[in-house]
């Protein structure tokens, strides 16, 4: 009997098939890898199978046991745990309190919570999960928090576990001990679901890999029979060009005014906290600058001050240019932007895309004032139809309909829609600062955003690319500086090993 | 999708939503004059002759659905920019104010006073409706709060104060039946070009507000902006949108839309500011703009029927219907607009009910 069994599910948004006849089944015991591009339909089948969307067509059954379509609560009860990409937890409450909210052990009318704080632990304990579950979830390193999800599933009895793109938020170290574990709850009889978008991960942690296109399944193999390259050909549609490798060499300036100059730089986060503390360092023209670390120590403030979007103190200079100050280019992201610095910012629903909006005022948006996009006080809106298809096909953002909504595409194509109108739809930048730009993109738009950088850089602009991937960081940056505890930890070339760039990045000396 | 864009959301749904609920709502309202004991067939064909019937039905219905255009247009601007401007009736009273005022002192000649006193109406309504727009993105007070707060300190000002003591009608004899402002100067009454007809420069003045909103918003990249605004407030700063001047424009626009209906009031049907002028079309401009989809091509055709009802309702008194019967049809209308969202809930938990049975426990 399989543990989770999908058979022949449809799942259609509008005209579109986000998955369309999807046969698949986790057995007990093993660890099943979904792998796909962007809109191949991960996420919907994960949606369809926790019942948070109602299948057009198909049976999810969980232990053989089926359950009745779009009905989350249903899922958990018949064994069914998901751990989503957006975790669901209360900040100020503490671990155990997390785990069991919702469905508290009680003692008369009271909550057991010594009962509660000691099931909790043996959860974790034994499935090998270190968590202490006194802590306040507010503390916790983001890897720490996707342990408590896995533990709150595994508390709740799960059978099943659906872990959808686990290892996207994760430091190279932490995704080892995910793994690890991942491979003990299936050694304890556990079924897993696995959703990832790296192949390297698949084949280290999967016993069967199952490949999603278009809403279809492709294939399904065994990992011990599959190859990288062979599953790389499975995942990308044929169009794709996968050879295209971009391996253009730096031109730095031979001018001693750097592009971006930033020295002693000091700021806050939203909370009051220092998050900057002293940065400083420098990126020439033509260069793709790799900034890493582990995720908050001061990365997301670095890009809000180079866009306006946040005041620091220091010293900030583009091409000699002051950026602080009430005439400085970084004084609000308008100024930024009329300066030559363009963003794919971290949160891209919140921050680069008007979801209510079409694609091509989308496109337009930061631009909108500009030729092709205006006239004038007039919107040229055949200017806009044009450079809104000629973005979204060199983009190949899918579907490229200029007047659906942003809000209706899949995340990887929203990225792509973003890196689009920054790099492409506006003057050559002189600074692009890139938050993650691959995060939860498959592997022939993540290639596409690396070309679309490469290229801004090859046409003289100063590239930083914000990555907690380090493969990433190698493939596209000339240099990587790591930043540790809101300062310049130290700085390495792509080819340095993981051991030293996790040494720079725990604050150790290189 | 946040609940204030649900309540505004008639004009995703097809036109005929807001269509049948509309019709809806005129079908309840007549089972309940049934209900009464009243003769619901004599009232109905009352409301029509009384909205359509002639020359004079007609320009009370172009006179009602005017002012309700603009004050739903009004409503309409502000949400654009993710506002909610409850404010309205205040704006609307600063312009009736300012239209007397003008068309009053100024001394002009026809074709330059009607203009420069609906003007002044305008502005002064803009600068009521810029207040809550920059206690909104300076100092983070609530739209809805402070616009309802600011309807009330309008009306106290006006009318305890201004129309009561310093602007108070001083060349009558007998003061005391003519509580308000002075008249207005003949010259700055609306032309009627229609003999027996009420029908004013105010419907085509509320039409050209309308066009020029709808090419403002769809057609202006300042436009454009306003609607970033409003769908994604932080993602249009950060494209470098200057957000808190938006709003303030947008706000300021709004206030002197609903300015404007005061002003076509005064200059069209009472000549003056009375010593009690409380419309309530600043409130009717909410419901207009709810029915329209906050779209200006919907807020033109929801304040004409609201215009017609208003109108028409005037005559249900012959079969002893109170006039407030537009309201009630008004009210149920926007429950029926609001209502699949009311009731989208419900409808789900049932349709999952009649499919659970072949579900295990």
């Amino acid at each position: 009997m399989s543990a989770l069994e999908l058979r022949g599910i449809v799942k259609r948004f509008g005209e579109v098939a986000a998955v369309d006849g999807v046969t698949l089944s986790v057995r007990a015991g093993e660890v099943l890898a979904v792998v796909g591009e962007n809109g191949a339909g991960k996420t919907t089948l994960v949606g369809v199978a926790c019942g948070l969307y109602r299948a057009d067509a198909g049976t999810v059954r969980v232990l053989g046991r089926e359950l009745p379509p779009g009905d989350p609560r249903a899922a958990i009860e018949a064994g069914l745990g998901a751990v989503h990409q957006h975790f669901m937890l209360v900040p100020p409450l503490r671990v155990w309190e997390n785990v069991v909210l919702g469905r508290e052990p009680r003692r008369l009318f009271a909550l057991d919570s010594a009962r509660a704080r000691r099931e909790v632990a043996e959860s974790a304990e034994r499935s090998g999960l270190s968590l202490d579950v006194d802590a306040r979830v507010e503390g916790l390193s983001v890897a720490a928090q996707q342990r408590v999800e896995i533990v709150k599933q595994l508390w709740r009895g799960a059978r099943v576990l659906i872990l959808d793109e686990p290892t996207s938020v994760l430091a190279p170290g932490e995704i080892d001990e995910l793994l690890r574990t991942v491979r003990a709850l299936a050694a304890g009889g556990r079924g897993v679901m696995f959703i990832s978008h790296k192949l390297r991960e698949v084949l280290a942690v999967a016993d069967r890999i199952a490949v999603l296109r278009r809403g279809r399944l492709v294939q399904v193999t065994a990992a011990s029979e599959a190859s990288a390259v062979q599953l790389a050909e499975a995942v990308m549609s044929a169009s794709e060009d996968w050879s295209s490798t971009p391996t253009s060499t730096p031109t730095p300036s031979s001018s001693s005014l750097p592009r971006l100059l930033v020295r002693d730089l000091h700021c806050d986060d939203a909370r009051g906290r220092p998050a900057l503390r002293g940065l400083s360092f420098r990126v020439e023209a033509g260069e793709v600058l790799g900034i890493a670390g582990v995720d908050g120590n001061g990365q997301s403030e670095l890009a809000e001050v180079l866009t306006g979007l946040r005041r620091p103190r220091g010293v900030l200079e583009l091409d000699g240019q002051q950026g602080l100050g009430p005439r400085g280019w970084a004084r609000n992201p308008g100024a930024a932007r009329k300066s030559g610095i363009v963003h794919l910012p971290e949160d891209r629903h919140g921050r680069a895309l008007c979801l209510p909006l079409t694609l091509e005022e989308n496109l337009s948006l930061g631009w909108q004032a500009r030729a092709p996009y205006a006239r004038a006080a007039l919107i040229d809106r055949p200017g806009r139809r044009r450079k809104a298809e000629e973005l979204m096909a060199e983009f190949r953002v899918h579907p490229p309909a200029p007047l659906a909504r942003a809000g209706d595409l899949s995340g990887g194509n929203q990225q792509k829609l973003v890196a689009a109108r920054e790099l492409r739809g506006g003057p050559q930048p002189r600074v692009v600062v890139a938050a993650h730009p691959t995060r939860g993109l498959d592997v022939g738009a993540a290639r596409l955003v690396h070309a679309a950088l490469r290229s801004a850089a090859a046409g003289g602009a100063a590239v930083l690319l914000i990555s907690l991937d380090l493969d990433e960081l190698r493939a596209a940056a000339d240099r990587i500086l790591v930043l540790y505890d809101g300062r310049a930890a130290g700085e390495a070339p792509p080819t340095a090993s993981d051991e030293s760039l996790g040494r720079l990045m725990l604050g150790q000396a290189a | 999708m946040t609940p204030r864009d649900r309540l505004f959301s008639a004009a995703r749904d097809p036109v005929w939503a807001a269509a049948l609920a509309v019709l809806t709502a005129l079908a309840i309202s007549f089972v309940v004059v049934l209900a009464s004991g009243k003769n619901a067939a004599l009232g109905l064909a009352y409301l029509f002759e009384g909205a359509f019937g002639g020359p004079g039905p007609l320009g009370e219905t172009a006179v009602k659905s005017g002012v309700l255009i603009l004050t739903g247009l009004s409503v309409a601007v502000a949400f654009t920019v993710g506002l909610f401007n409850i404010g309205g009736e205040g704006q609307l009273i600063w312009g009736a104010l300012a239209a007397a005022v003008a068309g009053r002192a100024l001394d002009l000649p026809a074709p330059l006073l009607v203009p420069a006193a609906l003007i002044a109406a305008a502005v002064a309504g803009a600068a009521w409706g810029f207040i809550p727009g920059v206690l909104k993105m300076y100092r983070g007070v609530h739209e809805v709060i402070s616009t309802i707060l600011l309807n009330w300190i309008a009306i106290h000002l006006v009318h305890g104060w201004l129309v009561a003591g310093p602007l108070a009608a001083r060349g009558s004899g007998s003061s005391v039946s003519m509580a308000g402002t002075d008249p207005i100067r003949a010259a700055a009454w609306l032309p009627r070009p229609i003999p027996g007809s009420r029908l004013d420069l105010g419907l085509p003045v509320a039409l050209a507000c309308a066009a020029a909103v709808w090419f403002l918003l769809t057609r202006m990249w300042l436009g454009f902006e306003w609607r970033a605004v409003g769908a994604g407030a932080v993602a249009a700063q950060a494209s470098g949108i200057a957000t808190r001047l938006r709003v303030c424009q947008a706000m300021a626009l709004s206030g002197a839309l609903s300015g404007l209906a005061g002003g076509l009031l005064v200059l069209g049907t009472e000549h003056r500011y009375p010593g009690v002028f409380r419309t309530g079309y600043g409130f009717d401009g909410i419901a207009v703009a709810l029915i329209g989809g906050a779209t200006a091509p919907g807020v033109v055709a929801a304040g004409f029927v609201f215009g017609a009802v208003r109108a028409g309702a005037t005559r249900l008194q012959l079969v002893g219907i109170h006039p407030s019967f537009a309201e009630l049809i008004q009210g149920i209308a926007v429950l029926l607009v609001a209502a699949p969202r009311l009731f989208a809930p419900l409808l789900i938990r049932l349709r999952a009910l009649s499919r659970a049975p072949g579900a295990p426990p």
